[in-house]
Formats: structure tokens, sequence, C-alpha cells
């Protein structure tokens, strides 16, 4: 088998994606490994949700191939990704409006990865743990609609470690925090990797890219542009100019 | 001259009234987001409107098309701005029952004045028609397609080339958008269920010529627009024409299979339906909301 | 373990309790009065609380209280508009009577087979109708359920009606000494059969996915519920147990034939009388059915009780009886989006400032 490592848990290669004429992802080739927290950076329209989307099963593939601890898992239903232990956070969060927080996560834990799968009472009391873990816990009786932005992006996270998944694909879940909101919700991301789920995350917040990622890659045109450790990747000359553009180059040279 | 072309010719003729019930009934949809079950019963109203018109003043019938439409326009513009705008952001569940409460009242309502009998349309020249080999085409029913077209010509010019029309598709487009750059909303809301109903009123004014109506003579119609709408695709007016004459020949082909008969005209509207949405959801030739 | 719907006020619990304690007394009344027409009740000297039209109207009310807590399955806890259950119903009504007639099958064998009959159907149909969302689910299932009828009226074969075409069909009379009171039972039975299911729905893993989907499909598929499986089950759960209404109605009635068991009023019927008493709810779909058939039986005056509208001559009376109807639609519709469905609901106030802001949200 062709690959970075023996332990590569997700594996992309080619993987393309058109809408009408416009390919929205371009050859995308690249791996997750067990245990790492990978960082996907890119501009808006540069293909990271598409690139999501098809690996959790929201979008059928063009072309390439989307391997899951070596075997090809493109083209499959969302909810049966979710059964191997993939799970997801949406950017635009998608609670379950007439539910409260405690009963999202429930949800997550009633069906999910096969490890979750729990019957109602046990998918309860997961569901407390899980909040606990994001640190949801105080609000659990509240409805979703009484929850802040901050904590609505936590709901989605929650409801997404409860699935019990081996691999979490993060979406932009700290775009719109503000500072002390970030720090809160990097501590909730290194509180779920450390109970032993590899993540792979979407991000605007390069200050997240450095602070928690172990690789990082870039996304540009739906093509992968830079891949590497963050902070390297991040000095890159091309990245610098080609994507992140006049304004952040100038950041970086002021401080 | 051969069967087919027979065939086609009653099938364009049919399709000219689906054009009419058609036009007014997707503008409603397309721009409100609403599937209005009034449609058929207001489609009927016009028909009445002709035919008292007709029976009690000797106006011909098609003369009393427009006051169909101004009628109809009056009606549908209080409708809307009356009842319907006070739930058009609730689910969609509730503007089906809302619509449909307000068929139920109209269709009562004519019961209430005009019984449940048969009335039907017939000026002097209704049995005369052109003789095309064996078949006989009345004028009345050719007229019908022509109006029908007019009628569809009149609205897509009314869209695309007026103030109103183009204020009624930013609406349709994007509503909050539109109210930014200062279309008042209610009264463009109201004013397209106007037009919407002003078509139907047409269109009832037309089928009173070809059928014998009576009050619940329009549920079919209702129906038969949605799939009509669906089968030329959402969001054009050129779209439901050719939706509207495809169906005529759908129908007229579908009836002419010896054994079917035309029992079995809902059962091949719906399957048609089925067929349609799921192959190919956007339409003929529409476009995908 | 919290249900979902756990988010009581106060105000609401009370009126909640309110609620409960009557419906439960008028369920005991509904139970015990047809035991007075027992000849033994009769002969002690009891009074008769149930003649023929009390059976008539209960059972009827029976017979909506399973349509409208079947299509609370699909409509209320799974978030499909389906408009075209009374298909169900009649081709439940339609697999009774052909068997009981045509293949001489005993009614309760019969009786089996029906709900299996119509949730086959909607397991066939469902699996393409339910790639439709919003309008388009709508008018696809109404138009099923119109072509269905026409169908089962016109199908012939070698020119004979297959299922008694347009004459309909007549069903030999059910031999019993307490027909009426059997029925009407039998028609309770099936009203806590949906009941039943649907409280075990709603605390079972089924019904959770059932209300994720309801809340956001493509969430709900990401969390690993099948979508797809899910629906199409709830569609045929629906559609059984109101075929099994459409059966029990068919020997019933002895005679059906399209208008009786395919009314599309039907369709709304069942839906408006869910969505008054609280959609999604156990018990709210039972409490609308019987208030509002009993609204629709008091207005077409087969009530005892009934008042003379004014100004309307007595042949006029069914029409001005629809025409009400329709306005109390519009009217309900209009002004209670949520008012009504949450006041049975026990989530809110009970309050013309909620009306208030309700009518705000929606209305443009």
């Amino acid at each position: 088998m062709a690959g970075p490592a023996a332990a590569a848990l997700l594996e992309l290669s080619n993987v393309t994606k058109r809408f009408g004429g416009v390919a929205a992802l371009d050859g995308v080739t690249f791996s997750a490994a067990k245990g790492e927290i990978l960082g996907i950076i890119g501009p808006n329209g540069a293909g990271k949700t598409t690139l999501l989307n098809c690996i959790s099963g929201v979008y059928r593939l063009d072309g390439g191939d989307i391997r899951w601890q070596g075997a090809s898992i493109a083209g499959m239903a969302p909810h049966r990704v979710a059964r191997l232990g993939i799970g997801r956070t949406f950017q635009v969060v998608k609670p379950f409006q007439s539910m409260t927080v405690r009963e999202n996560a429930a949800i997550g834990a009633l069906f999910g990865s096969t490890e979750a799968h729990l019957p109602p009472r046990q998918a309860f009391e997961r569901a407390d743990e899980v909040l606990e873990l994001v640190g949801l816990a105080h609000k659990s009786a509240l409805p979703v609609t009484a929850l802040t932005i901050p904590d609505r992006k936590r709901l989605e996270v929650a409801r997404a470690v409860a699935t019990n998944p081996r691999l979490l694909l993060l979406d932009e879940v700290m775009a719109g925090l503000n500072h002390v909101e970030i720090d809160e919700a990097l501590e909730m991301v290194r509180a779920v990797h450390a109970t032993g789920v590899t993540i792979v995350l979407i991000e605007h917040v390069m200050r997240v890219i450095v602070g928690v990622c172990d690789r990082a890659i870039v996304l540009h045109f739906g093509q992968v542009l830079a891949e590497g450790e963050p902070s390297k990747v991040l000095r890159d000359e091309r990245v610098i100019e080609a994507y992140l553009g006049e304004r952040y180059a100038r950041q970086q040279r002021g401080g | 001259m051969g069967n087919f072309a027979q065939l086609v010719i009653l099938g364009l003729l049919a399709g000219g009234v689906y054009v009419a019930v058609g036009v007014g009934f997707g503008l409603v949809w397309g721009v409100l987001n609403i599937v209005n079950l009034a449609h058929g019963a207001l489609v009927i109203v016009g028909g009445y409107i002709t035919w008292q018109l007709f029976t009690a003043y000797h106006l011909d019938p098609f003369l009393t098309l427009p006051i169909d439409a101004v009628i109809l326009f009056a009606l549908g513009y209080v409708i809307q701005r009356g009842v319907i705008n006070r739930v058009i952001r609730a689910p969609l569940l509730f503007t089906f029952l809302l619509t449909f409460g307000i068929n139920l009242i109209v269709i009562n309502v004519l019961l209430l004045i005009f019984k449940s009998d048969f009335r039907s349309v017939t000026p002097s020249y209704s049995g005369s028609g052109i003789e095309i080999g064996p078949l006989v085409i009345p004028y009345t029913r050719l007229a019908a397609l022509a109006v029908a077209l007019l009628l569809a010509a009149g609205l897509a010019f009314l869209l695309n080339r007026t103030r109103t029309g183009l204020a009624i598709q930013a609406v349709g487009a994007d509503r909050d958008a539109a109210q930014l750059v200062g279309i008042d909303l209610r009264h463009t809301y109201a004013l397209t269920f106007a037009i919407g109903a002003a078509c139907a009123g047409v269109a009832g004014g037309l089928i009173s010529l070809i059928q014998a109506i009576t009050p619940t003579a329009g549920e079919p119609y209702t129906l038969q627009a949605f799939v009509v709408v669906i089968l030329g695709g959402l969001g054009r007016v050129s779209a439901t024409v050719l939706g509207g004459l495809l169906f005529g020949l759908i129908e007229v082909f579908a009836q002419s299979i010896p054994g079917s008969g035309s029992v079995y005209a809902n059962a091949i509207a719906f399957g048609l339906l089925v067929l349609v949405l799921v192959v190919r959801p956007q339409g003929l030739i529409g476009r995908l909301r | 373990m919290t249900g979902f719907r756990s988010l009581p006020d106060r105000a609401g619990q009370r009126w909640r309790r309110i609620f409960l304690v009557l419906g439960a007394v008028v369920l005991v009344y509904a139970l015990a009065a047809p035991l007075t027409s027992l000849d033994a009740a009769q002969s002690a000297g009891l009074p008769l609380l149930a003649d023929k039209l009390w059976f008539r109207i209960a059972t009827i009310i029976a017979m909506f209280v399973v349509m409208a807590s079947a299509w609370n399955i699909i409509g209320g806890l799974t978030g499909y508009a389906a408009f075209g259950n009374v298909a169900f119903f009649g081709i439940g009504a339609y697999t009774c009577g052909m068997l009981v007639a045509r293949a001489h099958w005993p009614l309760f064998l019969a009786l089996t087979v029906a709900p299996a009959a119509a949730a086959a159907f909607a397991a066939l149909i469902g699996v393409p109708l339910l790639r439709l969302r919003g309008h388009y689910f709508a008018v696809a299932s109404l138009g099923v359920s119109v072509a269905v009828g026409e169908v089962i009226q016109n199908l012939e074969m070698g020119s004979k009606p297959v299922f008694g075409g347009a004459s309909g069909l007549f069903l030999p009379i059910f031999r019993s000494d307490y027909r009426d009171l059997l029925f009407f039972y039998l028609m309770v039975a099936a009203g806590a059969l949906t009941v039943g299911i649907t409280w075990w729905v709603l605390r079972s893993r089924f019904g959770y996915g059932l209300i994720a989907i309801r809340e956001n499909e493509e969430a709900a598929s990401v969390m690993g519920v099948n979508t797809t499986a899910y629906k199409v089950a709830a569609f045929a759960l629906s559609a059984a147990l109101t075929g099994l209404a459409g059966g029990i109605f068919a020997q019933w009635n002895v005679f059906i034939n399209q208008e009786n068991v395919f009314p599309i009023e039907y369709n709304i019927q069942m839906i408006l009388m869910a969505l008054v008493g609280g959609a999604g709810t156990l018990f709210g779909p039972v409490a609308g059915a019987v208030a509002l058939q009993l609204l629709i039986q008091f207005l077409s005056g087969s009530l005892p009780i009934s008042a003379d509208l004014p100004f309307v001559p007595a042949d006029a009376r069914p029409i001005v009886a629809q025409v009400i109807l329709g306005l109390l639609l519009v009217v309900t519709v209009v002004f209670v989006p949520r008012g009504v469905i949450d006041f049975f609901g026990g989530q809110s106030r009970f309050s013309l400032s909620f009306l208030r802001r309700s009518l705000r949200e929606t209305s443009v």
C-alpha cells in the first residue's frame, strides 16, 4: 500500500469535485496519520468545506479516491461514513432546533459510530460526559435557541464527539470568536484530542493552526499548495504572497 | 391527414388551457414560494363571471376576459394583503392549509350563489370551426389557445420589461435584499398574487367556453397546474408554456391508448409528476431553486 | 431521562394538567357509555347513554384519532408534509373489502393484511417520494392519493371492474348482536394501538432519529442516522395504521367506493387535527381529532345538540358549514401558527402577547 505511513487513518488521492464547469477540488492528495491534529487552511472558495463534504459522504466524488484505514469509502452514504467513526461539525451550525443541548448531544451517542450507538439511557449519560468535556455541562438543560454563537459551535463539537469518532473533522469552529473565546476553544480541541481522537480542522485563524496543529495543508483553488509544519508553511513565500495576501505579509513583517 | 397529426393538434389545443392555468400558479409559487391550493377555485370564479356576464348581459365571452382579470386581480390583492401576507414566513404546512381553507371558502360560496348545476357558455359561433380533414376544430378552442399564449407573452413582458415586474423578480430572488433597495414587500407580494389571480380569471373565462362548469370543477386544475409548472420548470414563463403544451399532448396521447380511456387523467398526470421530479427535478428548462 | 418536549413553563404545565384530566374524564365516559346498550344493562334499568347516532359519531371520531395520530408519525415527528395519507386509508379499506367480500376471509384475518398492504405500498412509493422535500413531497403525495383512488375505481380486467368499479364494493354484513359496540371498540383499539406505538416511538432510538431528521436532515445523516431507511419506515408505519382504520371502516360501513374511502378532504382534516392539537406530541393529535371532528359534526348538523344558524335555510346548511370550516381554518392558521400547538404541547403561554408575537414572526 502506498502512503506516507502505515498508521495513516485517512488517505485522499486525487480527489476531484466539480460544480458545473468549476472544479472546487482539483486532484487533492494528502493523508492524516493516527493521533495527529492536521490543519487545513485556505481563502474563501479554496474548497475546504467541499473537501469535508466529500470525506463525510455529503457529496459524491467526480474523481479520485478516499480511503479509511486502507478501504475505500468514496461514494458511501453519510450515515455509513459516520458509523465507521468519522465525525464532523458544520461551519454553519446545524443544531436540532427544538431540542435541548443535552438532547442534541445525545443524538450523536444514540447513532454515530458502531462503538457509540447506545440505547437511549446510556446515550444521555454519554451526552453528559461530552458536554462536560466541551464545557457546556452547566447549560445542558437549555434549549439550543438560548445558546450564544460560541456555545453553538461547542455544541457542534459535542455532538460530533458523542458519536465516538476516531477521526473528527472540524469545520471552522473558531471563526467569528474573539480572543478569549478562541483560547477556550483551543482548550476544548486539546481536551478532545487527549481522549485519543485524530483531528482534521479547517481554520481561518492562523493562531489556531500554529497553536494546536502538528501539520498544516494549504488549499488554493482546489489544489494543495503547500504542506508541512504549521509555522514553516505559514512562512512559505508562495503561501504568503500567492494566497495569504498582502495584508498578512505586512503583518508578518511588522510583528 | 394522419391520426398522429390530429392528436398533436388536439393536444396543443388542450395544452392552451393548461398554459393559461399554469402561468399564474407558477408566478405565485416561484415568487411567493406558495403552492396556492385555491388556484383552481379562482379559475372557476373567472368562469362564473364570464357565464354571468354572458347569460345576463349577452356579452361576448371573449370580451369578458378583461373583466375577469380585473375582478380577480382585486380579489387576489385583498387575499394576499389581508391574509396570506400574515403567514408567509410560517412553515410550508401553514400556507398549504391556509390556501386550502381559502379554496374551501371560495368553492362553497360559489355553491351558495350558483348551486351545483352545470353551466356552460355557448355563443352563437361555438358550434362552428375549421375543418381539417375529418377533424373539426372549434373556433373557440383555437381562440382559447391564442389567448393563452398571448397571456403568457404579456406576463413575460410584464415581468422582464417593466419596473413592477423587475421588482417582483427581485422579491422572488431575495426578499431581504429587495427590501434593502426600497421595494415595498407587502405591496409587491400582494401585486404578485393579484397578477396570478388575474391570470387564473382569464383561464377560467376560457375554460367556461370549453367545458360546462360547476363550483368544484376547478379542483383538478390546481393539481394539473402544479404538474405543468414542474414539468416545464419553476421560475420562467416560457418553461410553463412548454410544460402546459406538453402536458396537453401527453394527456391527449395517453387517452388515445385503447382501453385506458379518459378515466386515468389524474393517474397519468401524477405518474408523470413523480417521474419528472425524480429524474429531473428542475423541470425541462427550469432553473433549480 | 428527558423526553423531547422537555421545556415546560409553569403556566403551560397547569394547562396541560387541566387538559389531561379533562381528557381522561371524556375517555372514561366514551369507553363506558357503550356498555349501557348491552341487554344486561338495559334490563337492569340503566339509562341508555349510547344510541345509534352516538355510536356513529364516536366511531368516526375514533377513526380520525387513528388517522391524525398516524399522520403525526410522518408529518409531526419526521417533518414530512404528507398530504396523501388518505391513499393508505383507501388501500386498507379495499384490501379488507376484497378479502372479506371476494375471498371470504374472516374479518380479523383480513384486518391483519390491510395494514400490511398499505405499508407495502407506502414503502414502494416512499423510496422515490421521500427524496423530495417541501412542496414537492406534499403535492406529489397528494397526487398519489388522487391517482390511487382513480385507479382502484377504474381498473378493469377483461372489461370487468376489478374492485367493483364506480358502483363500489359491498361487504357481507358482519353478524353480531352488538355490531355498533363491536366496531366502536375495534376502532378505539386501533386508536389505542396508534397512540401506544407513538408512545414507544417517542422513546426509542427510531423516534429520536425521526426528530433529528425533522430538525436537520443533513446533520442527522452525518450523526449516523440512515435517513432514507428511517423516513421510509416512518411513512410505512403511518400507512399501516391508517390502513388499519380503513380496513375497519370498510367492514363497519359495509359499502365502500372512491368517494367514501379516498376523500381528499380527509388529507387536510387529519393534518389540521394534528396541528391544532400539537404535531409531534403524543396526545395532541388525539385531542385535535376529538375537538375538530365534533365541530365538523356539529356544523353539518349531525349532533343532537345543534344550534340553528341565523339566515341560513336548512338545505344550504352543509354548504355554510363548509364555509365556516374554511374560515376557521384560515383564522387558525393566521392567528395561531404556534400558539395552539405549544399550548397543548405544554411548552408555552396561552396569551394574547404570545399570539401577537407569533403573528409578527410569520408575517411580512
